[in-house]
């Protein structure tokens, strides 16, 4: 009987280690979002897409019997309510991973805790420079406005094959004047000559001097890298001195009022984009049906990213097995063209987002891929 | 320097009719500045404020209420008059009773001028709004064929109002009783109360004309620009001053040549020099500089006595 009892034991033993530790029937999975005040938008959608993901992911058994729960709080945006939130998450929720914060001043203050707690990150809608640098074991799956912003050139060369590029920026905006840096290096790598560069101050309305001057050097298509406030009078006064080339834009450009006020004059325009409604993704399809039919609304950017995130756990705890933080860390850094809304997605070396941009057009008043 | 753009006759041309045009609003703003300047002998810095609100104005007129552009002109017209207005009897007129300085007028206008914006910045937000298409038609005419010289509906609007309302103010202040009496007033306020003119009477008028000017430059603006927040005095401000003193203070056709001059010099700045856009209003101030060294009382100044 002894015996008996020993082998079991024994048996019971070797299946234990070669499942590993497996994983346990509930995973929790923690979030600090900014779910009130101005940012609440941003906050809010973010909370939506992750509640979806995790709601697919139990109903697809991919981890088994075991089933993700969430965790949420509100950050309010603040740094003392995000680093307390972190604190609450990691202490008293025992989370594996933790999904936020939303903005990236929050993840300067909040992330530490967690770097130091050795508890994984990922930002959904942390772009600033600098969020993965603070440890490894920080992750994000949204990509720099640096590399989805200029992606818009590559189908533009593609298409019309242009050899001279105009672009206008503003002078007197640190970010306007990066993304104009940012495009000179695209247009560069992309073999298209700059043969002008204007640029204009803060509250100038009237750009017509400068898109005149743009014009006569005969450019085949234009760079706008214009914030949102001057994006719609450029546009417009750049069709009225007869600009019919085609222009690709800077982020502001990526914005439903350029169509609701710009009209015809956004007919045409180019933007490069991490992730849109119209995106051609397979896994973004049905994204984007799934959230209609919960939400009773369209998905936004930060909605795919949030719901990408919880995917991308998901394929982690699944590859490593374990829902031990470190462990977890380990297969997140791993994993390898995971299905998502984003497209097939990785993390590099940084534990940056290595997924392909998209790249849109406006056509009959809205958004569409660029074709 | 850009060479190659020198020797085009088209962006020439092209440069002259956007600095012209350009001018031009900064001489119809600065006309109803330099007026009240003129009579009253006081900076009134709501006046920007008053040009913001009259591009509201228009703008509810013909993109909310759907009337067409004579009656968001006339809207603003009005609404600028009854601004300025009320500027009078609330922020001019207590204190000029009171017999206090030009100094503190000009604090009571800046606090007119604070109030204006935040009001329009309660009332419409931060959001810019716009005219649709259907207000003013954006496809310019063009002379000499598509790659000839452009101008738009909105530019000849401007040049004709800038014209119109010189030639219109000038004649008003000269020919009319009224304009008479108002040089009176600006000459001497006692002299002319002891003529029986009814110098309250006439410093209302003047407000009502200078506001009415604000609201013509406020509409121009909002349609040459298609670009309104409530912000949109700041840009036109210093400027209007700038046109003032370079036209010569209190100088009406004086204020249109000085703003046709700031306007060709900031568009040629931005056309011909090397990051032109950054140094344009630099070169403008240093020519406005040079050119008051010359002719202390500015282009078409004359001694006090004669204003307005």
């Amino acid at each position: 009987m002894k015996r008996i009892l020993f082998a079991t034991a024994i048996a019971i033993a070797t299946v234990c280690s070669i499942q590993a530790a497996p994983l346990p029937a509930t995973i929790k999975i923690g979030s600090a979002e900014s779910l009130t005040g101005d940012n609440a938008s941003y906050g809010v959608s973010i909370r939506k897409g992750i509640e979806l993901g995790i709601e697919e992911v139990n109903a697809s058994k991919l981890l088994g019997s075991s089933l993700l729960s969430l965790a949420i709080y509100d950050d309010k945006a603040d740094k003392q309510e995000g680093i307390s939130v972190f604190n609450k998450l990691i202490n008293d929720d025992k989370v594996s991973a933790i999904i936020g914060p939303t903005l990236s001043s929050t993840g300067f203050a909040a992330i530490p805790v967690a770097q130091k707690a050795g508890v994984p990150v990922i930002g959904t809608s942390l772009t600033a420079v600098g969020i993965t640098a603070m440890g490894d074991y920080v992750f994000r799956d949204c990509l720099p406005q640096a590399v989805f912003v200029p992606a818009a050139l590559a189908p533009v060369k593609a298409k019309f094959a242009p050899k001279k590029a105009a672009m206008l920026f503003e002078s007197t905006n640190e970010y306007s004047k990066s993304e104009a840096d940012v495009f000179k290096a695209a247009l560069a790598k992309a073999g298209i000559e700059l043969v002008a560069s204007e640029s204009y101050s803060k509250g100038d309305s009237d750009f017509r001097t400068q898109l005149s001057k743009l014009a006569a050097k005969k450019p085949d298509i234009y760079v706008f890298c214009s914030l949102i406030g001057e994006a719609i009078p450029v546009l417009q006064q750049a069709r009225e001195i007869g600009v019919t080339q085609p222009i690709v834009g800077g982020n502001g450009f990526n914005n439903p009022n350029v169509i609701k006020n710009g009209k015809e004059a956004a007919e045409g325009l180019v933007v490069g984009a991490a992730w849109s409604l119209a995106s051609a993704v397979p896994k973004s399809k049905s994204f984007v049906e799934a959230f209609k039919k919960k939400n009773g609304s369209d998905p936004d950017q930060f909605a795919a990213q949030g719901y990408s995130a919880v995917l991308i756990v998901a394929q982690a705890l699944k590859d490593g097995g374990s829902a031990d933080r470190a462990a977890l860390r380990d297969a997140l850094a791993k994993v390898h063209n995971v299905d998502t809304p984003l497209g097939l997605f990785s993390f590099d070396a940084n534990r940056d987002p290595v997924c392909p941009p998209i790249a849109l057009t406006i056509k009959d008043g809205r958004y569409q891929l660029f074709q | 320097m850009d060479l190659s753009l020198f020797a085009n006759p088209v962006f020439l041309v092209q440069n002259l009719v956007d600095g012209l045009s350009r001018g031009a609003l900064y001489g119809v703003y600065a006309m109803g500045f330099t007026l009240i300047f003129g009579v009253l002998d006081i900076l009134n810095l709501a006046h920007a404020a008053t040009f913001m609100w009259c591009a509201f104005a228009g703008y509810l007129v013909m993109a909310v209420g759907g009337l067409p552009l004579p009656a968001g002109l006339a809207a603003a017209m009005l609404a600028g008059a009854l601004i300025a207005l009320l500027l009078e009897l609330l922020a001019f007129r207590p204190l000029r009773r009171e017999g206090a300085d030009k100094l503190s007028s000009m604090i009571s206008s800046i606090g007119a001028s604070l109030i204006l914006v935040s009001l329009a910045e309660a009332a419409f937000g931060a959001q810019t709004r716009r005219f649709p298409n259907s207000v003013l038609d954006p496809k310019p005419f063009y002379i000499g064929g598509f790659s000839g010289v452009r101008i738009s509906r909105a530019q000849i609007l401007i040049l004709a109002a800038s014209v119109v309302l010189m030639v219109g103010l000038g004649l008003f202040i000269r020919r009319t009783k009224m304009g008479k009496a108002i040089r009176a007033v600006a000459a001497s306020q006692k002299a002319a109360r002891l003529l029986g003119i009814d110098v309250n009477g006439v410093i209302v008028v003047t407000f009502l004309v200078a506001g009415a000017l604000a609201g013509a430059a406020g509409i121009l603006v909002a349609l040459l620009t298609n670009n309104i927040v409530p912000g949109m005095g700041n840009q036109i401000e210093l400027r209007g001053l700038a046109v003032v003193i370079l036209g010569g203070m209190g100088n009406i056709e004086g204020a249109v040549v000085g703003g046709f001059v700031l306007g060709l010099v900031e568009t040629f700045t931005i056309a011909y020099a090397p990051g032109g856009s950054d140094i344009k209003d630099a070169i403008a101030f240093l020519i406005l500089f040079i050119i008051l060294l010359v002719k202390p009382n500015g282009i078409m100044g004359r001694g006090k006595a004669d204003r307005a």
